[in-house]
């Protein structure tokens, strides 16, 4: 989740009151920020990420003086109309089709200023931008260049400048080839034939993106004036990414001013800070919270998270919701609002009026028969993951590997299928337990996914229960009265046994089990081959039954 | 008379024999003992001052494997020298070599030692024969050992122990410490012994026999020593994790909840899309999300089901809302998933059961592209409750989670706004762990968005909670490496306690 760290000082400038560390520490998480470090003269918190307003020292403090009460309702930003215009060359709809744009001038920017400029750059970025794919901010010194800009592609190689960063000039074919963000983000247009470039009128480049800027109009302390472009793939992510960046710049002291961005077809005035509406029913709040506001209450409510809203008829109120608040989706995220406004704190819990009896489920209910049973038996419980791999469950079991269900992602080769079978688990957990003391008897009750080309998700899950047995005079007779002992007492009667083969157990020594005509599994001697491929010297006994078909024979 | 045990009067008996005083082996091999035995009435009579015990140093010798070898073929430059022999006293070096069937890697060796013992010149490549020698005392030892095994420093003359330490040098035999118990009678044990000891045979298992014939009455029963360690008692054992999880189980149905299971292998729709998370979330990346190879792709429910959702993501459909604003894929809704929460089976259980009241929990498996470290694991467990009903509120939340906290021992529950991509509102629950003096964040909850309902016809709010059961375990059983939890290391579940709050 994204941080920001508020320092006191700084803070209180933009809450415009006084605060200690303590105060800020104790009424931020009301906000739904957590509170990740507190120092002597700064607090860190994490915010959620559709707060993206939260990036900013700006964002924080607004919606703070609201939960305080210090200052309620829809914070107002003015925007100038201005007349430096960015002009949108047809080409760019190959690679990179929408460019929004802002002026803002007369700020003082201070070191601080370009640390908290660059952080909400990044938070924009990941948060809307989905990590520069759609959307991507460029933040220049105006006063570097000459309007007006246009925005234009270029071959990979026609021009060349100096990007942010470096002394020396590079084509933009070469930034994507050997600069560190050009190799980082070059599959955002690598593909194309023609690069986005956006240019000044002596075609001197502001920035090629949503790669790099230029130096030429790198933002340094002193910058007093701004120009911004955000550029992407979707008109919305774009537009709202300008008007948290503006929002914020506006609350460092800055004056917002538009600029004319001409489509060959449209013109587009941005930034758009026209407040979205939205109407919201105070019943509807009352019966999510479990409140009893009224609708001067609700409005209250609402005012101290930052909106503004007016009763338009009984009972239903018109909400007005600032452009940086980009999360507000449904009437139900107004609810929230009136919640966090009303505070948390105050909400008290209670309990449910209806009541009901509780029910485990049936496999549960077997598997813990099972539990129960195998623990008489002087067994041991194991819990193995369900993500295993082909050399212990099947090379190490003489077994030839078919249809597995496999991770096309696996975080290591270890856990890279999903098992079928819980046997060769227990194997692996009597390797890793060969220094402990002997007899070793380990069962395990869990589920195991299986390929079925039928079913919805292509696989199918049953619960299966298995055992081993090892120790130097383990063999089939033993385990076998195991496993008869376990059937008998989950209530079946008249199975039957019989031979079988199987490549992990030991011609002869193996047999099936089975119940009313299905075979629930396999009982016998683990073969010597597979004790070797596991390093292991004590004769083993095991089995492995389908508790699914017990389930299903018994209803 | 002191009382003695069988074991100790057969070891005071025997010192007599040896004329009071024998080194333990000794003891042993007269008695018949078992070593243990001997050693424990050894304790016992040197406590009760009847013996003394002297302990003295003593190395043991023992070939090595090479010297193993050599004792049975001959030292290299004994064979060398015979094959010179056999060549007429005078040949060249690889002449020699050759007829002693010497691998290369020795030639060296033997050669070194010919000259140093005198046995052969070299010149020029040319080795000539001074004299044919007896064994040696290094040969001497070597054949000894081979014959005996193992022997004692001591045991040995000096020529034969200075022989010890040039097969040392050349690793042909390993020396170990040992330390050589012996006992003697002291004054105290002399005049018992004097006395005479009438040897009674003592039962130390009392058997059904000894039970059935009263023989028992006239047996003398062994004492045990009731303060001796015994072998561990190998119990049967529910794992810790699953006990805790028993323990939740409980709790919720107690309080009402059905269980509810499903399946771990979910397409994309029923984990993300359904839960109106946008097909480009982060959380959907493969770096945090496992897909599977095989099969790739599963089915999407019926029609009405999956064009209400996909409407809801691009334009909020009739639910309201503004959506996501994008295209909705349905290839991406079909691509398989380790389910990273149990809510993609909480939401299929409701879109089947849409009258109220629903009381749902379940504890299971889930799965998150995570590197295993001592924090992290890539399959976990989650809890989950769920409540829909016709009239429920987010206090009704809080109010239910309170109670859930309570049976789990935790007592004080701090509620803060939070934000989650299905609920709204939302929140995040802290409680008070005594045992660590602090607040840990444990389950988020909130209420469904009606995006996240609407497409499947749920009328009702519908309440949910969730969290990491691991973290409740770390917590409860005090343990700090997650990774413990599934390493099923026998002796940690033998030992763990089943008994805890």
């Amino acid at each position: 989740m994204p941080t920001i760290t508020l320092d006191r000082d700084r803070f209180s400038a933009f809450v415009g009151r006084d605060l200690s560390v303590e105060e800020m520490a104790k009424w931020l998480p009301w906000l739904g920020t957590d509170t990740e470090e507190v120092g002597s003269d700064y607090v860190k918190i994490e915010y959620n990420p559709n707060r993206v307003d939260f990036c900013s020292y700006g964002g924080v403090a607004r919606a703070f003086r609201g939960l305080m009460g210090w200052e309620t309702g829809m914070p107002n930003f003015e925007v100038k109309q201005g007349n430096i215009e960015l002009t949108v060359d047809k080409s760019v709809a190959d690679v990179r089709p929408y460019v929004v744009s802002a002026v803002v001038r007369g700020l003082n920017i201070d070191y601080e200023a370009i640390r908290e400029l660059m952080e909400m750059q990044e938070a924009l970025h990941w948060m809307v931008g989905r990590d520069r794919k759609k959307a991507s901010i460029g933040v220049h010194n105006l006063d570097a260049v000459e309007p007006p800009f246009s925005y234009v592609t270029c071959a990979p190689n026609e021009i060349r400048f100096v990007p942010l960063d470096k002394t020396e000039e590079m084509t933009p074919q070469e930034i994507l080839e050997k600069h560190e963000k050009g190799m980082a983000y070059k599959s955002e247009v690598d593909w194309a034939s023609r690069y986005p470039l956006i240019v000044d009128r002596n075609g001197d480049v502001l920035s090629f993106p949503p790669i790099i800027n230029g130096e030429l109009t790198r933002v340094v302390e002193d910058t007093r004036n701004l120009f911004i472009d955000v550029t992407g793939t979707e008109m919305n992510a774009i537009q709202r990414s300008l008007n948290v960046l503006v929002t914020a710049l506006a609350d460092m002291g800055g004056t917002i001013e538009s600029v004319p961005v001409k489509y060959s077809d449209h013109i587009l005035v941005t930034p758009d800070l026209t407040p979205q509406k939205m109407k919201m029913r105070v019943d509807y709040a009352n019966e999510m919270l479990g409140l009893k506001l009224s609708e001067s209450k609700t409005v209250e409510a609402l005012q101290k998270s930052r909106l503004d809203a007016k009763r338009v008829e009984k009972g239903v109120l018109d909400v007005t919701i600032p452009a940086y608040r980009i999360d507000i989706l449904h009437e139900i995220d107004l609810v929230e609002e009136v919640a966090i406004g009303y505070g948390y704190f105050r909400l008290k819990p209670t309990k449910p009026a209806t009541v009901t009896t509780g029910k485990q489920h049936r496999v549960n209910e077997v598997a813990n028969a099972v539990r129960q049973i195998m623990v008489g038996l002087g067994f041991v419980e194991a819990l193995n993951f369900i993500l295993a791999n082909e050399v212990d469950h099947y090379q190490k079991m003489r077994r030839k590997a078919e249809n597995l269900v496999t991770l096309a992602n696996p975080v290591s080769a270890e856990y890279s299928i999903i098992r079928n079978d819980l046997l060769p688990s227990l194997m692996r957990n009597l390797a890793d337990n060969k220094h402990q003391v002997f007899p070793q008897q380990i069962f395990e009750v869990s589920d195991v996914i299986t390929f079925n080309e039928e079913s919805e998700s292509r696989t199918e899950q049953r619960i299966h229960a298995a055992a081993v047995s090892s120790h130097p005079t383990a063999n089939f007779t033993e385990i076998k009265s195991i496993l008869e002992a376990l059937l008998l007492n989950l209530g079946l009667k008249k199975w039957t046994v019989k031979e079988a083969e199987h490549p992990s157990f030991l011609q002869g020594r193996a047999a099936a089990v089975s119940f009313k005509g299905t075979e629930l599994g396999v009982v016998g001697e683990v073969h010597p081959e597979v004790l070797n491929n596991f390093e292991l010297e004590n004769p083993t006994g095991a089995f492995e039954i389908d508790l699914q078909k017990i389930i299903d024979a018994t209803k | 008379m002191p009382e003695l045990r069988e074991n100790e009067q057969k070891t005071l008996l025997v010192l007599e024999k040896l004329k009071g005083r024998a080194p333990v082996g000794k003891i042993i091999e007269i008695s018949g003992l078992a070593h243990a035995a001997v050693m424990r009435a050894a304790l016992t009579l040197t406590e009760k001052k009847l013996t003394t015990t002297h302990e003295k140093k003593q190395i043991l010798i023992q070939l090595s494997e090479e010297g193993r070898s050599y004792a049975e073929i001959g030292l290299p430059e004994r064979r060398l020298l015979n094959s010179l022999v056999k060549l007429g006293g005078e040949a060249k070096v690889n002449a020699a070599v050759e007829e002693a069937g010497l691998e290369k890697k020795f030639m060296s060796v033997a050669l070194g030692w010919l000259s140093r013992k005198g046995w052969a010149t070299i010149e020029r490549g040319v080795l000539k024969c001074l004299k044919e020698p007896q064994l040696g005392e290094d040969e001497k030892l070597l054949r000894l050992l081979s014959e005996k095994g193992s022997l004692t420093v001591e045991s040995l003359n000096q020529k034969m122990q200075k022989a010890v330490i040039v097969l040392k040098g050349r690793q042909l035999v390993e020396t170990e410490e040992k330390t050589l118990r012996e006992l003697e009678l002291t004054g105290k044990g002399w005049s018992l012994v004097k006395k005479g000891i009438k040897l009674q045979e003592e039962v130390s298992q009392l058997t059904p026999e000894l039970i059935r014939t009263g023989n028992w009455r006239t047996a003398k029963l062994r004492k045990f020593n009731v303060k001796a360690p015994g072998p561990e008692a190998l119990l049967g054992k529910i794992h810790p994790a699953q006990q805790i999880i028993q323990r939740i189980r409980e709790i919720f149905l107690e309080m009402g909840f059905t269980e509810i299971r499903g399946s771990i292998v979910q397409t994309a729709f029923w984990n993300f899309d359904a839960l109106f998370q946008p097909q480009d979330h982060p959380a959907r990346d493969v770096v945090d999300t496992f897909y599977l190879a095989h099969p790739e792709k599963g089915k999407l429910p019926e029609k009405d089901v999956v064009e209400a959702v996909a409407a809801t993501h691009e334009n909020g459909w009739k639910t309201g809302s503004r959506g996501w604003e994008y295209t909705w894929s349905p290839e991406e809704a079909k691509r398989l998933v380790l389910r990273t929460h149990t809510t993609a089976e909480t939401i299929r259980y409701l879109s089947e059961h849409k009258e109220p009241p629903v009381k749902v929990f379940s504890v299971d498996r889930v799965y998150r592209n995570e590197k295993l470290d001592y924090k992290h694991l890539a399959e976990f467990h989650q809890i989950e409750g769920i409540i829909m009903d016709k009239k429920v509120t987010l206090q009704d939340l809080m109010g239910t989670l309170t109670e859930f906290y309570h049976k789990l021992g935790l007592e004080k529950v701090q509620f803060w706004p939070s934000y989650f991509p299905y609920t709204e509102p939302s929140m995040q629950s802290t409680v008070y762990v005594p045992e660590l003096k602090t607040w840990v964040e444990l389950c988020g909850m909130g209420i469904f968005r009606p995006e996240v309902l609407a497409p499947f016809g749920v009328k009702h709010p519908v309440l949910a909670w969730g969290g990491g059961l691991e973290r409740l375990i770390l917590l409860k059983l005090g343990i700090e490496d997650i990774r413990l939890l599934y390493k099923n290391d026998l002796g940690w579940i033998r030992r763990t306690p089943v008994c805890q709050r």
